[in-house]
């Protein structure tokens, strides 16, 4: 039961942290290397929402706010005057992660910093006892997966963005007017990054440089995926068990590989991923 | 003319003579201001300085003054290589003062050797780094384990025990030791597992830990984050056992709070060290540094009592000649905020040691202290 819950909350995990990442690269075909930084962001937010002694739960609006705010600056400066080279766009996030950890660096100092748990303490069922904040994570994420299967669905935006995946030059010439779903959709995506970092915070210590650890995997499960929110889910699931399995029965180091090497291998043998035809 | 230039040339030997005279004595401090000391690197540059401070102050040591030659190391093999080379052969320092993570000192000290300079280590560590010009103040394993699994052992009744770390050369020594240790005193140990050092997701360990039914925990970490995201993640798992923390400072288990509350930890020095010199010392921090003071450890306070170290070396050596200066380092004694230290014992130090519990409140209180622990044959060629 312990290793069910535990492949469910890594997956759980992994689908958060990578689900921003996901929405930026299907629509405008870039992957925001800076994607690290907004989780950063997000984690001192719930810092300094703890350090104003506000309720804990209110980091959350906030750093999808802050997220999102700074995520339409970038696109707005950075991303669109690239917009014919991809490459550059590319490197151009990567640079500002670099600068924005440096910024939090300079303001709140290299230490590790605390906030205090959303949840806290384990509960009792089933016969097993488990990280109640771990479970949370589990629903959190299903909460985030729906939302987003709506957003897509049911809404004008979400059929935009979806005529934009499919090939946005004949989007543009049938009227929709791309460069705002361009922009909606990455302010959505830096949005949520953020969000993920609050998220992220009581697992995990909160320094500068946090986010960078998890750039590698979201950026391997999101090659993986493509371009669909389900096929997503799917290679967290699987890729999240393996890791967990692997940590148990070999070793902790070589399971933290397992993402990596799985992908990479996935990829070769389906150049698709999990994506549908 | 002649006798100009007779005059020029006199004038500038005497010049020159008196210019070596005031030469200050210069000291490298390699030191992790970037990378993973870098939570604890301003602790240790503050407690040279003020060190220095104070030497300068009551007249240097044999009428030069001491002078502070910082470099970043980046805590690592890499960055330590272009530092200590800097120090080294650039600066041109009389020794090298030091705390490290090992991968960093590991890469200095060939350099160390080449440049002929007396190297201070101010870290506690795995043990057994010989080199002739190489000197430890700080714990090795054989004196800071054995206080905690005895406690665990005897007063906690603990059969059980279950290893966690980083992987690297740090959190590996310690644990292999704690394991030969453990097995003597009759306990077992029933499981030992490692994540990489920037690893986060202990998970499937502490799954683990759950299911191996260990009574009791010992970790040692690299030091800063992993000791927080493992302490969280045990906390949240509901794991209440007796748990052993090998690599965690004062300060990082004060700002951990109340999830630090109960873990046992083990160091030769704790701000709560009731003597004369300790409080002085900590009057002298704050005094000098106000509220830009870091908590002083561990880390920081050998740092300080090294370069006292270093000054007695010199004059009793007369000089700061590499040869004589090694010579001296073994006999001679400094009383510090962490007790009378000389690095007697094949380059290393007897030390008194305290076990600590965390409060609730993050303070550290004194279990239990042991004096004048036996750092062990560290050293056996030198």
């Amino acid at each position: 039961m312990t290793l069910i819950l535990d492949i469910l909350s890594t997956a759980a995990i992994l689908f958060i942290v990578s689900a921003g990442l996901l929405a930026i690269f299907g629509v405008l075909k870039i992957i925001n290397f800076a994607h690290g930084a907004w989780l950063t962001i997000g984690a001192y937010c719930a810092v300094v929402v703890a350090g104003l002694g506000i309720n804990p739960w209110c980091a959350l609006p906030l750093a999808f706010v802050v997220g999102a705010a700074l995520g339409g600056l970038t696109e707005h400066f950075i991303v669109r005057p690239l917009y014919r080279r991809p490459l550059d766009a590319i490197l151009a996030t990567w640079g500002l992660g670099i600068v924005i950890g440096q910024l939090i660096t300079l303001w709140f100092g290299r230490d590790v910093q605390f906030t205090p748990a959303l949840l806290a303490g384990a509960v009792t069922a089933f016969d097993v006892t488990y990280s109640l904040y771990r479970l949370f994570a589990i629903v959190a994420a299903l909460i985030l997966g729906l939302g987003f299967a709506f957003l897509l669905d049911g809404t004008r935006l979400g059929l935009s963005a979806r005529a934009v995946i499919m090939n946005e030059t004949l989007a543009r010439a049938l009227g929709i007017d791309t460069e705002k779903v361009r922009l909606a959709t990455f302010m959505s995506g830096t949005g949520l990054a953020a969000l993920a970092g609050v998220l992220l915070a009581p697992l995990t210590s909160v320094d500068p440089n946090m986010g960078v650890a998890w750039l590698t995997g979201a950026f391997m499960l999101v090659m993986v995926a493509g371009s669909s929110f389900g096929a997503l889910a799917a290679a967290c699931l699987v890729f999240g068990a393996a890791q967990v399995l692997i940590s148990i029965y070999f070793s902790p180091v070589v399971g933290g590989m397992a993402v990596a090497v799985l992908c990479a291998v996935t990829l070769r043998i389906r150049p698709k991923g999990f994506a549908r035809a | 003319m002649k006798h100009r230039i007779i005059a020029l040339a006199l004038a500038s030997t005497a010049f020159a003579t008196v210019a070596y005279a005031e030469d200050p004595i210069k000291i490298g401090v390699p030191v992790g201001l970037s990378g993973a000391n870098s939570v604890v690197a301003p602790s240790v540059v503050q407690a040279a300085e003020l060190a220095v401070e104070e030497i300068n102050a009551n007249g240097g040591v044999l009428g030069r003054q001491l002078q502070l030659e910082i470099a970043d190391d980046a805590s690592g093999a890499a960055g330590a290589q272009k530092a200590f080379d800097a120090l080294v052969f650039q600066k041109e320092v009389n020794v090298v003062i030091s705390m490290e993570t090992s991968a960093a000192r590991n890469a200095g000290l060939p350099i160390i050797s080449k440049g002929d300079v007396p190297y201070i280590y101010t870290s506690f560590y795995e043990g057994k780094s010989c080199n002739t010009n190489l000197f430890v103040n700080a714990w090795v394993p054989e004196q800071q384990v054995p206080p905690v699994v005895d406690n665990f052992v005897n007063k906690q009744g603990a059969k059980k025990f279950f290893l966690i770390g980083s992987d690297y050369s740090f959190g590996r020594g310690m644990l292999t030791f704690a394991k030969d240790y453990i097995t003597k005193t009759g306990a077992e140990v029933v499981g030992e597992d490692y994540l990489p050092m920037d690893g986060s997701d202990w998970t499937a360990i502490i799954s683990k830990v759950k299911s191996s039914g260990a009574d009791a925990i010992i970790t040692s970490t690299a030091g800063g984050a992993p000791n927080v995201t493992l302490t969280k993640q045990l906390r949240s798992a509901g794991i209440n056992v007796p748990y052993g923390n090998l690599a965690v400072d004062e300060g990082t288990a004060k700002s951990m709070g109340a999830e630090a509350k109960d873990i046992f930890l083990s160091a030769s020095y704790v701000t709560g060290i009731d003597s004369a010199e300790n409080k002085s010392f900590l009057t002298a921090m704050e005094e000098k540094f106000g509220k830009d003071m870091r908590t002083p450890n561990d880390l920081s306070v050998p740092q300080y009592e090294a370069i006292y170290l270093y000054k007695a070396a010199v004059e009793k050596a007369g000089s700061t000649d590499t040869a004589g200066v090694v010579e001296a380092l073994p006999s001679v004694s400094f009383k510090g905020p962490r007790g009378e230290i000389s690095m007697s014992k094949q380059h290393h130090a007897p030390l008194t040691m305290y076990l600590g519990q965390v409060k609730d409140d993050g303070s550290v209180a004194v279990v239990d202290s042991f004096k004048d622990v036996d750092p062990g044959d560290q050293c056996p060629n030198l």
